[in-house]
């Protein structure tokens, strides 16, 4: 993915001009705040499947909904105290304390109700739409194979070469993923162990011009192309490095990310690595019988929550967590009431998470709303597109141009603010530690701000994008240390405001989006 | 270097019988794609019968033993008997403990029906049909084995009956949620699948909900038509096999009506038969004959259906099959015999499937595990595994619609290699040839390579037998060059006349190893060799 000038690019999203908002200058807050890495080739993405349909209201429980969440599927669901809370409105599932650890140091975002219009319940057809980023069941393109092959024109041919020694993608494990399918081929490899040296014997049949001529060259293309990338991954992994202690040796998802962590930090120019988890189809014995906290579930998410953790802290330890970000994906969430075996049945829309120093961390949109009465085989509703994430992610990370990106994907696209400030540097460690966090948001009718303050008088209001104050939120004096305020936004029209907190100790300003 | 005849002439669209010559090159070609693995002697056999013959005898489906029990767990049936028609203990443990001996004793079973398959089409068609009907095994073997059985006597039998048969059977009703489709619940899983996968296809969406050949309004009414079965007798102590039964008071006995693309019918109640008037509406539709002959066509002849292709081949086939009332057989006969299929265009065309490229080693050098029952068993197991890890678990499809290499375009049959699958292809290659082969209970499962050797035209030759070595895994020649590293393999750099002096002292000294082990162990290294080379990949 080429290489851009982020800010020139971005700007801030939406906003045309820039200008000066209550003596703050708002480019130049924009400048600071998306101080990435210097350079959008560095970059890395990490996926991970959590194949199955991961039940999202027992990952990320609305507990502003709890008391017609416990009618719908009081036989699975955790116990209002045991849940780990991440704001007045949204918890985690108990065994969930690495992510819980991750949010509250700006490393995570829950993205909510992430779904697709008319969602499909079949894991075949859902896990296509998710892998291609299309609804159009002809696409046989993955959404990043799609973006691959516009960067790396004549795959698998041309490649590797002296520009592009090393693979473009990693999917560890003995599959390669479909979000990464070409027209040609699959841009990632396939690999279960990045130590384990490559020998294969290598043959050159010309193609003849049949179709026969036509596997000769790709299996010949991919014996090269295997060897080739085997040695480099093999030259990564052995200069590489982990430093975290936290890596579970019985936990294959972080057995995984360690590995990930090792090709990384030994220079391995690889772009995505995906990870799969199988087993959320919980339809039964999603929890324990005899505790309600254990179970099938809960053992994948500790899985997911204790890997990502540990790899983020290992991140952190090589100094090189500004180059990584990382999403969770799923084919659907669950239906919101719990069936007689213990388990969840399909459904529709569910959170994904976002993770890494530089994502925009904290909650973007609000929880699902639960009613006290629902239809038959009802699920989450959808209230923010993936296309639409993803998309995001090639604009923010990769830092792919609005125009090509439009073009990949079947929908209008709307972008979301997927990356924040990169907490890494002594100026941004600074400038972290000071800032502030809104979420949800975008939001519907409710939202919280996170801010630091000292002994001092404070001042918060919502500003519309001509400057004027449509709301105060709060205005007296407050104590030193974090402090989460929420407040309601419902009687605002939707669309773009400002949060501003006014303070001796300085002032500061976040964007905020007001939804239907 | 490409030798000039290997440069294609346009292909050949007609379906009349072939009358070319009729060489080991062709009759290679119709083993390679109507079987697992052909052995030398079978491609010679079937040069000297001719074509007409050899496709007479392909299409001869064998009758097949049964599975027998090898794992004392399966309380009820002893080791050596068969456990098809055996109830479950009434204790639930012990039920698992048998059903995973009989899920073990029935992997094992459809992996040596493959291994120990005879000059016939049946097994490439058991697999067609798995990948056509791709439901999974159930938790009761007898229903998993009941369906592989169903398909296998279809295997080239009535088509629309086939479709009837399988709607009912108790392991696609539990797969596709048939069995939990009543009145009261109507489920839409099968109704769908018959219609988009199994029989008339999905066309481009042309309005909405009408996907050209049949409609959402399709899918609901076939619902209400598909209620009223129960699956019974899932691991019964009492019942010998799972059964489906008729209930009409689960039954929708509404009037259906069809969208105008089968003619707006409208379904009466038809109580435990109305199913069956459903599919023959269904199979009115000249499209259920293009759909399945294009189908048969991705999986025999090869993936890429151009539109001319379309127009006169699959026309064809599929004009066949109407006029036969929708009978396999003829269509295949008509197929395996035409000057289309064996346009050398099409040779090679194919990437090899992880069975192909198992059985395409173990088959074409007769090699069968041969120890005991239990051994041989596992070891068969262990094939399985192997496959699945390359990507292709037997009677277990990845989804409803198949293995993704028989219908993802553009890529096909190259999605079966990646750079782990090509990995393990070649691990496998080395396991079986030079190295210590598939340990079992303390056997080893090896290739035969002295019974391969043995078998070949003329084994004392060095040249005829990379010859024939090349006749048999790979689908075209090879260049004078890979030849040439292949036969300094297996002279070990000597002078051919070195192999001939080898051979011949084995031969006369047939129990001594001192001779028997060198020819052994220069044939397993050019059996290596050529298994991880790009030819032998592709059939």
């Amino acid at each position: 993915m080429k290489r851009r000038n982020f800010v020139k690019n971005i700007s801030l999203a939406s906003l045309a001009t820039p200008f000066v908002l209550k003596g703050i200058n708002y480019e130049a807050v924009s400048k600071k705040l998306f101080n990435y890495s210097k350079s959008a080739e560095d970059r890395v993405l990490v996926l991970i499947r959590l194949n199955g349909g991961n039940d999202g209201l027992n990952t990320v429980i609305p507990v502003d909904q709890y008391a017609n969440l416990v009618i719908q599927r009081s036989n699975i669901i955790i116990p209002e105290p045991s849940i780990l809370a991440i704001s007045p409105e949204v918890g985690f599932h108990p065994v969930m304390t690495g992510m819980q650890n991750m949010f509250n140091a700006g490393q995570l975002t829950v993205v909510q109700n992430v779904g697709y219009p008319e969602q499909n319940r079949s894991h075949f057809r859902s896990m296509d739409i998710w892998s291609t980023g299309m609804l159009d069941q002809n696409e046989t393109r993955g959404w990043l194979g799609r973006q691959f092959d516009n960067d790396y024109p004549n795959y698998p041919a041309d490649y590797p070469n002296a520009t592009y020694p090393d693979p473009f993608a990693i999917s560890m494990g003995y599959e390669v993923s479909s979000t990464c399918q070409g027209l040609m081929a699959n841009f990632s490899q396939a690999l279960e162990d990045p130590f384990a040296t490559v020998n294969l014997l290598a043959s050159n049949v010309a193609n003849d011009g049949t179709y026969y001529g036509s596997h000769m060259e790709y299996l010949s293309t991919l014996i090269d192309q295997t060897n080739a990338y085997g040695s480099q991954i093999n030259t990564a992994a052995n200069a590489g490095n982990t430093l975290s202690t936290l890596y579970d040796i019985n936990n294959p998802v972080a057995m995984h990310l360690k590995s990930v962590a090792q090709m990384i930090s030994g220079g391995l120019k690889t772009k995505v690595y995906i990870l799969n988890i199988n087993g959320f189809d919980t339809h039964d014995a999603q929890v324990s019988t005899t505790d309600v906290m254990a179970g099938t579930h809960a053992d994948l998410i500790k899985m997911l929550s204790d890997a990502i953790n540990a790899f983020q802290d290992d991140l952190n330890l090589l100094g090189i967590s500004n180059r990584v970000a990382g999403m969770t994906f799923s084919e659907f969430g669950r239906q919101i009431a719990s069936n007689a075996s213990l388990g969840t049945d399909h459904g529709d829309a569910a959170p994904l998470f976002l993770f890494g120093t530089c994502i925009n961390a904290g909650i973007i949109g609000p929880n699902p709303s639960i009613g006290n009465a629902i239809n038959d085989q009802e699920g989450v509703g959808m209230q923010i597109d993936f296309r639409d994430i993803y998309a995001s992610v090639l604009k923010d990370w990769f830092e792919v141009p609005v125009a090509d990106i439009q073009p990949l994907f079947e929908q209008t696209v709307t972008y979301y603010q997927v990356l924040g400030a990169c907490n890494v540097g002594i100026e941004e460690e600074e400038f972290a530690k000071n800032k502030i966090l809104l979420f949800p948001n975008p939001a519907v009718s409710n939202t919280s701000i996170r801010f630091e303050a000292q002994n001092e008088w404070v001042k918060i209001d919502i500003l519309d994008f001509n400057g004027r104050s449509v709301k105060t939120v709060y205005d007296s004096n407050i104590n030193q240390g974090t402090h989460t305020i929420s407040f309601e936004i419902g009687e605002l029209s939707p669309g773009n405001y400002f949060v501003t907190i006014q303070k001796t100790s300085g002032d500061q300003t976040a964007k905020l989006v007001k939804l239907k | 270097m490409i030798p000039d005849q290997s440069i294609e002439e346009p292909i050949s669209l007609s379906m009349v019988p072939y009358t070319g010559t009729w060489t080991k090159a062709e009759a290679a070609h119709l083993l390679r794609r109507t079987m697992f693995g052909a052995t030398n002697q079978q491609i010679l056999d079937a040069v000297a019968n001719g074509m007409a013959t050899t496709v007479t005898s392909l299409l001869q489906i064998p009758a097949v033993s049964d599975p027998i029990t090898y794992d004392p767990n399966d309380t009820i049936s002893t080791v050596g008997t068969t456990w098809i028609n055996s109830v479950y203990p009434t204790n639930v443990t012990a039920a698992q403990l048998t059903e995973n001996a009989r899920i073990k004793s029935l992997g094992a079973w459809m992996m040596k029906r493959i291994n120990t398959e005879q000059l016939n089409i049946s097994e490439k068609m058991c697999l067609f049909w798995q990948n056509h009907f791709a439901a999974t095994a159930t938790l009761d073997s007898r229903a998993t084995y009941n369906y592989h059985m169903l398909l296998r006597s279809y295997a080239l039998g009535n088509f629309k009956q086939l479709v009837k048969d399988v709607t009912i059977d108790p392991c696609m009703l539990l797969f596709l949620n048939g069995a939990s489709n009543n009145v009261f619940s109507p489920n839409e899983n099968y109704a769908r699948e018959i219609l988009e996968l199994f029989t008339i296809g999905k066309g481009p969406q042309i309005g909405p909900g009408d996907y050209t050949y049949y409609t959402e309004e399709d899918v609901a009414a076939g619902a209400k038509i598909f209620t009223g079965f129960l699956v019974e007798g899932l691991r019964s102590d009492t019942l010998t096999s799972p059964v489906s039964t008729f209930y009409p008071i689960l039954h929708d006995a509404t009037t259906k009506q069809l969208s105008a693309h089968f003619g707006s019918v409208t379904i009466p109640d038809g109580g435990a038969s109305e199913y069956s008037n459903y599919i023959d509406i269904i199979f009115q539709q000249p499209q259920v004959a293009t759909y399945i002959c294009t189908k048969l066509y991705r999986y025999f002849v090869n993936y890429d259906l151009t539109p001319t292709v379309q127009s006169t081949v699959i026309a064809e086939l599929a004009a066949t099959l109407i006029a036969n009332n929708y009978d396999i057989l003829p269509v295949m006969q008509e197929l395996l015999s035409s000057e289309h299929f064996y346009d050398v265009a099409l040779r090679g065309s194919m990437i090899r499937g992880p069975l192909e490229v198992i059985y395409g080693m173990f088959n074409a050098t007769s090699s069968t595990p041969n120890f005991n029952l239990a051994t041989d068993s596992d070891m068969y197991l262990s094939i399985y595994w192997f496959a699945e890890n390359m990507g292709q678990a037997y009677a277990t499809p990845p989804s409803v619609a198949g293995w993704i290499e028989y219908y993802q375009a553009p890529a096909f049959s190259k999605l079966w290699v990646n750079s782990t699958h090509i990995k393990s292809r070649f691990d496998i290659a080395s396991y079986i040839t030079v190295f210590t082969g598939i340990p079992v209970n303390g056997d080893n499962l090896k290739l035969d390579a002295l019974t391969f050797v043995d078998g070949l035209s003329l084994p004392s030759d060095a040249i005829t037998v990379i010859d024939d070595m090349c006749d048999v895994f790979c689908p075209k020649p090879i260049s004078a060059a890979q030849k040439l590293t292949l036969k300094l393999i297996l002279t070990n750099g000597q002078p051919d006349f070195e192999w001939n002096i080898q051979y011949t002292d084995y031969l006369a000294n047939p129990g001594n190893t001192s001779f028997s082990n060198p020819v052994k162990q220069r044939v397993e290294l050019v059996l290596m060799r050529i298994f991880q080379i790009p030819q032998f990949q592709t059939i």
